[in-house]
C-alpha cells in the first residue's frame, strides 16, 4: 500500500519532495505479534542458560584441568648441573676431577641459516659436518622450542675465545660452560675409575633425572658410584610466553654437588706398582688383610680414560677394542687364570683341616702314576721325602697329588669356596668374574660328564679347570692373616669392613701356612721378596697355559716359547712391619716363572711400602 | 527535545549498554597488557576504544534526535547507495590481509559492509511494516532479497561473518513478523540444502577447515585448533573466581590469540572466572531484555520491527561470538558487541541503540 502511494505521488516532483519530508504514519493501531514476543523471550532465556551451562562446564567442571594446562603452557624448567663428585686417593690427591670445558649450543629459533651455521661450527671444531647434522637433527626432536641444542661440549679455552669473537655474526649460537671429567693420572687408575660419557637412549629412558647430553658413569667406579657422584641437579623455573621466550627465572631447586669419594688406594703406591710391572700384562694388588682395604689395584696394560670423557673417536675405540693385549680388560677382577702353585696355600690349609698332619710325608720321585697317566712334579728329579712344610717351601707337586687323591675333589671344592674362590669378591666394580672351583657336581652341570680321578690331581696344584682372579687370591691370603675372615675388598675409605664369609679352620692351621710362607720367603722359592727389616711371607706360582705336557717331552725354557704359550707368573705374598701388614699379589700374564717374573714386581712394591732396604733375595729360584 | 520524551526513554537499555561499554573498555585495558622481560607493556587499544565509544555516543544522540519514522523515507535511498558502494568495492576497493572490504576516501577508509547492516535493517523494517499479514511466498522472497543482494556481494569480499550477520538478523525479523505456515515448513526443509550448498559452493577452503577444526580441535593443537584450545584453556583456567584483573596468564603471555578483537571475552573469562562470566551473560540478557521491552512497547509496526532488527543484530553476534570463544561453534570472525575492539562496529552499535532509544522515547506520540 505504501509503495502504491509513493508511485502516485511521484508524478509531481514538488509533492514528492514534500512527502519525503513528511513523517510516514501508520494508520492502524499496532500490537506486536504474540508468537514474535514469545520467540524473543525464549531466545533470551535460552542464551542465558546456554552460556551459564557452558561456562559452568568449562570453568567449574573442567576448571582444575584447564588450570593445569594453562600452567603447563607457561612454565618451563631449566636444569642446573651439579658438579660431579671428585674421586681422591687416600691422601686426598685428585684421581678424577672436574675441569671447565666450553660447549657450543644452538637456539634454532634465533638462527637465520641453520645449515650454514652448522658448517661453520664444523669448520671451527673439526667435527665432521654430517655427524654434527645428525646430532642436531636427533636432538631437535627431543627439545622444546628455544631450548639450546648442544652441538659440542669439548672446546678448549683457546678455541672458545676464538669462536666467541665471531659469535656476533652467528645469531643463535652461544657458548656454554660445562664441567668436564678429567683424570689426571690417566691410565694409572683407568680401570678402577672407569669413565663417563654422554648418556645413551637406554640410560635416558631408564632414569628420568637424566637429560640429553648428561654425562654418566659407564665403567669402573664412575659406574658403580654413579648415584653418589652425580649429585642432584637444581632447576630454574622459567615463565615463558607463547613464543617460548623466557620472561622470568626463579631458582626453584639449588643443585646439590655430587659426593666426594676418598679411595683407599694410594696414588704413589699405585705408581710404584705400575712402574714395577714395566708394561707387562698383568695385575698387582696391595690389600690390608685386617680391613680388606685395597691400597693398590693395578692392571696393565691400560688405556687413557680421558679419551672417553670427551667422546672417543671411532678410530681410537676400534684400536682399543682390537688391541691384542686387551687394554680394556681389568685383569685384577675380570680375568681368570689358573692359579698354579699359589693354590697350594689353600690346599695345605685344607689338608690340615681334613686330618693330614704336618709331619705326614709323601715321597716325590719326580712323578706320580695314576692308571696310564703319569703326573709329573715340576722338578723332574723329584724332591724325595716331602712333608707339608717342605712341600710349600719347594712347591713339590707330588705331595699335593698324593693327598688330594686321598681326600677327593669335593672336599677341596668345599674348602675353596669357603675361602672365597668360585664367586666374585664383591668389590664395588662392575663386571667382576667369579672364576671356577671345579667339583664333581660342577663338571656334571657344565659338561654333563663324570669327574675323572686325574682331574683331581690336576686341580690340586691349581691347574685344569681351576680359574681364579688375582683379587680372589688376595682375599685368600688375607684370610690366613686375619684368622679366616673372607673380606670384601674395599675401595672407599669410609666404607665399613665387610666380612663375607669365614674359612672354618683352626688358628694353628693359619699359623702353619703363614710360617710356611715365611720360610718360603726367606729360603724357599720366594726368596726374592725377603728383607731383614720386615716379617715377610710368600709363595710363587707358575701356571701352565699350554695343556699338560706329556711325559718324555722336553720342557721348553720360557724364552723358547711364543708369548701366548708362556706360563703365567704368580706371586702371593704378605709383609708386616711396625704393626702394619699388607698382602701383595702379583700376576704377570705369560711372564714365565713366578719367582723371576712376578717376584721382582712384588719386591719393588714392598720397597715402596717399607722403604728401599735390600734383603737377601738377590738370587731367585725358578718356581 | 522535550522533557516528556526523556521520561519515556528506555533507561534500562541506556544503563545496560553503558555498563557493557565500560566492562568492554576495562577488559581491553587488561587485555592490552603484555608481559615482557621488563614488565607490563601496554598497547593503546583501550584508549582508542574509549574514543570510538565517545564518538558512538555522539552518533547515538543524533539518531535519537529526530522522529524515527522519518527513517522510512531514507530506507530505499540508503539501501541503493549501499548497494552501489558494495559493487564498487571489488573495483576500487583496498585489499587488506587478502580481503577486499574497504573503499578509500582519501582521508579515511569506509567499510560498505557496515553500512549494509543498517541498510538491510531499515529496508527490512520498512517493508515488513506495511502490514501485519504473515508473509506469503511473494512477500517472503521480496524481503529476503533485501538481505541476499548485499549478502551476495559481501560474501565475495570475502566476509562470511558480516554476511551471516545480515542474513540472520533479517531472518530474525521475518520470523518475528511471521510467515505463512507452508512457507515456514518449506524453509525448515530447505535449510539443510542451503547448508550443503554453502559448504560446497559458498565456503572457502579455510572456512571449511575451520568447521572441521571446530569438530576436532585436538587434531592439530599447534595449528588450526590452536585458537579454540587456547581460548578454552584461558576461560577454563579462570575457574570460579578468576585469576584477577590483569592476572590472566593466557592473555598476558600471548597464548591467547586475537585477544583484543574476537577472543576478548576469553580474557574476561580468565580473569573474572565463572562468577564474572555469569554476571556478563546476565548483563547481556538484561541488555537484550531492554531492547525487547521497546519492541513490545513501540506504538507502531515500523518502530517495533526496527527494534526487532536491532535485537537480532546483537543477539546473533553475542551467540556466535561467545559460542565460538567457548568452543560451541566454529571460528567465524564476528566480534562481541562492546567487548571486542572495533571502531566502526562501536559506532554502528551506538547508532542502532540510539534508534531503539528513539523508538522508546516516542512511543506515546501518535501524531507527529
Amino acid at each position: 500500500m505504501f509503495r502504491r502511494k509513493r508511485r502516485n505521488e511521484g508524478k509531481e516532483a514538488e509533492r514528492t519532495w514534500r512527502a519525503w519530508l513528511e513523517i510516514p504514519v501508520e494508520g492502524e493501531a499496532y500490537q506486536p505479534p504474540a508468537h514474535g514476543v514469545i520467540l524473543l523471550q525464549v531466545l533470551i532465556v535460552l542464551l542465558f542458560f546456554l552460556f551459564v551451562l557452558r561456562f559452568w562446564y568449562l570453568q567449574v567442571h573442567m576448571g582444575a584441568d584447564m588450570s593445569r594446562q594453562a600452567l603447563a603452557n607457561r612454565l618451563r624448567y631449566e636444569q642446573i648441573y651439579a658438579p660431579r663428585g671428585r674421586i681422591l686417593d687416600t691422601n686426598g690427591l685428585p684421581l678424577a676431577d672436574n675441569r671447565i670445558a666450553f660447549g657450543l649450543s644452538l637456539v634454532r629459533e634465533d638462527c637465520h641459516d641453520i645449515p650454514a651455521t652448522l658448517a661453520q661450527v664444523a669448520a671451527w671444531t673439526g667435527i665432521p659436518l654430517d655427524k654434527l647434522r645428525d646430532r642436531f637433527q636427533h636432538d631437535r626432536q627431543r627439545t622444546r622450542p628455544f631450548e639450546p641444542i648442544l652441538l659440542t661440549s669439548d672446546m678448549d679455552f683457546a678455541l672458545a675465545s676464538r669462536v666467541e669473537a665471531e659469535l656476533v655474526f652467528w645469531p643463535g649460537l652461544e657458548i656454554v660452560v660445562r664441567s668436564k671429567r678429567w683424570y689426571p693420572e690417566k691410565e694409572l687408575f683407568a680401570h678402577v675409575l672407569g669413565y663417563v660419557a654422554e648418556a645413551n637412549e637406554k640410560e635416558l629412558d631408564a632414569d628420568p633425572e637424566l637429560a640429553l647430553g648428561d654425562l654418566v658413569g659407564k665403567q669402573g667406579l664412575e659406574y658403580s658410584y654413579e648415584k653418589l657422584l652425580r649429585g642432584q641437579k637444581g632447576r630454574y623455573r622459567l615463565e615463558v610466553d607463547a613464543l617460548g621466550r623466557s620472561l622470568d627465572r626463579i631458582l626453584e631447586e639449588v643443585p646439590r654437588n655430587g659426593q666426594e669419594i676418598r679411595l683407599t688406594l694410594d696414588r704413589d703406591l699405585q705408581k710404584a706398582a705400575w712402574d714395577a710391572m714395566n708394561g707387562e700384562a698383568g695385575a698387582v694388588i696391595v690389600m690390608e688383610p685386617d680391613t680388606g682395604k685395597l691400597r693398590a689395584l693395578v692392571t696393565s696394560p691400560a688405556y687413557d680414560n680421558n679419551l672417553f670423557a670427551a667422546g672417543i673417536s671411532h678410530r681410537d675405540w676400534q684400536e682399543l677394542r682390537e688391541n691384542k693385549r686387551f687394554p680394556l680388560q681389568n685383569r685384577a677382577i675380570q680375568s681368570t687364570y689358573p692359579p698354579g702353585s699359589v693354590w697350594k696355600l689353600m690346599m695345605a690349609a685344607m689338608f690340615l683341616e681334613n686330618g693330614v698332619k704336618p709331619w705326614e710325608s709323601a715321597y716325590c720321585g719326580g712323578q706320580m702314576k695314576l692308571g696310564n697317566h703319569v703326573f709329573r712334579c715340576w722338578r723332574s728329579g723329584g724332591h724325595g721325602q716331602v712333608d707339608m712344610m717342605r712341600s710349600i717351601i719347594h712347591s713339590c707337586d707330588v705331595y699335593y697329588y698324593h693327598f688330594a687323591e686321598k681326600l677327593g675333589v669335593d672336599r677341596m671344592a668345599r674348602f675353596a669356596e669357603q675361602s672365597g674362590f668360585g664367586r666374585p669378591t664383591g668389590i664395588d666394580l662392575p663386571h667382576e668374574k667369579g672364576g671356577v672351583v671345579p667339583s664333581r657336581e660342577w663338571k656334571m652341570r657344565r659338561y654333563g660328564k663324570a669327574w675323572l680321578k686325574g682331574e683331581t690331581i690336576n686341580a690340586s696344584i691349581g691347574q685344569g679347570y681351576t680359574l681364579v682372579t688375582p683379587l680372589q687370591m688376595a682375599v685368600n691370603v688375607a684370610s690366613f692373616l686375619n684368622g679366616g675372615k673372607v673380606l670384601k675388598p674395599l675401595l672407599r675409605e669410609d666404607e665399613p669392613v665387610e666380612v663375607r664369609g669365614t674359612v672354618a679352620a683352626r688358628p694353628e692351621t693359619f699359623r702353619f701356612v703363614l710360617d710356611a710362607m715365611k720360610v718360603t720367603a726367606s729360603v724357599g722359592t720366594c726368596k726374592v721378596v725377603a728383607r731383614k727389616d720386615a716379617e715377610m711371607g710368600g709363595k710363587t706360582g707358575t701356571a701352565q697355559v699350554v695343556k699338560l705336557r706329556m711325559a718324555g717331552q722336553r720342557r721348553l725354557k720360557t724364552h723358547e716359547l711364543p708369548w701366548e704359550q708362556r706360563d703365567h707368573a704368580w706371586v702371593a705374598t704378605w709383609g708386616r712391619k711396625n704393626g702394619k701388614s699388607y698382602v701383595v699379589i702379583v700376576m704377570v700374564e705369560h711372564g714365565g716363572g713366578g719367582g723371576t717374573a712376578a717376584g721382582p714386581v712384588a719386591r719393588k712394591v714392598y720397597d715402596h711400602l717399607f722403604g728401599p732396604v735390600g734383603g737377601n733375595g738377590q738370587k731367585t729360584t725358578q718356581r | 527535545m522535550e522533557k516528556r520524551l526523556l521520561s519515556y526513554m528506555n533507561w534500562g537499555l541506556l544503563l545496560t549498554m553503558c555498563g557493557l561499554f565500560l566492562v568492554g573498555v576495562g577488559n581491553l585495558y587488561s587485555a592490552s597488557g603484555m608481559r615482557m622481560e621488563g614488565g607490563l607493556a601496554f598497547t593503546d587499544y583501550y584508549e582508542k576504544q574509549l574514543v570510538w565509544g565517545l564518538l558512538g555516543l555522539g552518533v547515538m544522540l543524533v539518531t535519537m534526535s529526530f522522529d524515527y519514522r522519518r527513517l522510512r523515507n531514507l530506507a530505499w535511498p540508503f539501501f541503493l547507495v549501499t548497494l552501489v558502494l558494495l559493487v564498487l568495492v571489488p573495483l576500487i576497493g583496498k585489499k587488506v590481509y587478502g580481503a577486499q572490504r574497504w573503499i578509500s576516501l582519501g582521508f579515511m577508509n569506509i567499510q560498505p559492509s557496515e553500512f549494509a547492516k543498517i541498510a538491510v535493517l531499515l529496508l527490512g523494517a520498512h517493508l515488513l511494516a506495511r502490514d501485519g499479514q504473515a508473509l506469503d511466498w511473494k512477500n517472503f522472497f521480496r524481503v529476503l532479497a533485501v538481505g541476499l543482494a548485499p549478502g551476495a556481494l559481501i560474501i565475495r569480499q570475502p566476509d562470511l561473518g558480516t554476511t551471516l550477520n545480515i542474513l540472520l538478523l533479517l531472518g530474525g525479523m521475518i520470523l518475528f513478523h511471521g510467515v505463512r505456515g507452508y512457507v515456514f515448513k518449506t524453509c525448515l526443509l530447505g535449510l539443510p540444502c542451503c547448508a550443503a550448498f554453502m559448504w560446497f559452493v559458498g565456503m572457502r577452503d579455510y572456512q571449511r577447515q575451520r568447521v572441521l577444526t571446530f569438530l576436532n580441535p585436538g587434531d592439530d593443537p599447534r595449528g588450526a585448533g590452536y585458537h579454540i584450545l587456547q581460548s578454552r584453556i584461558a576461560i577454563g583456567s579462570g575457574e570460579i573466581w578468576g585469576k584477577g584483573f590483569q592476572e590472566g596468564t593466557q592473555s598476558q603471555l600471548r597464548f591467547l590469540p586475537e585477544k583484543h578483537s574476537d577472543f576478548a571475552v576469553a580474557v574476561f573469562g580468565e580473569e573474572w572466572g565463572f562468577a564474572g562470566c555469569v554476571a556478563l551473560t546476565a548483563l547481556f540478557c538484561l541488555f537484550l531484555m531492554s531492547i525487547f521491552m521497546t519492541v513490545v512497547q513501540a506504538k507502531d509496526r515500523f518502530g517495533s520491527t526496527l527494534c526487532v532488527g536491532v535485537f537480532f543484530y546483537f543477539f546473533w553476534q553475542i551467540l556466535i561470538n561467545m559460542g565460538m570463544v567457548t568452543g560451541l561453534m566454529p571460528v567465524v570472525g564476528i566480534p562481541l558487541p562492546f567487548i571486542s575492539y572495533g571502531g566502526s562496529a562501536m559506532v554502528v552499535n551506538f547508532a542502532l541503540l540510539g534508534v531503539v532509544l528513539n523508538v522508546s522515547m516516542r512511543r506515546f506520540m501518535f501524531k507527529g
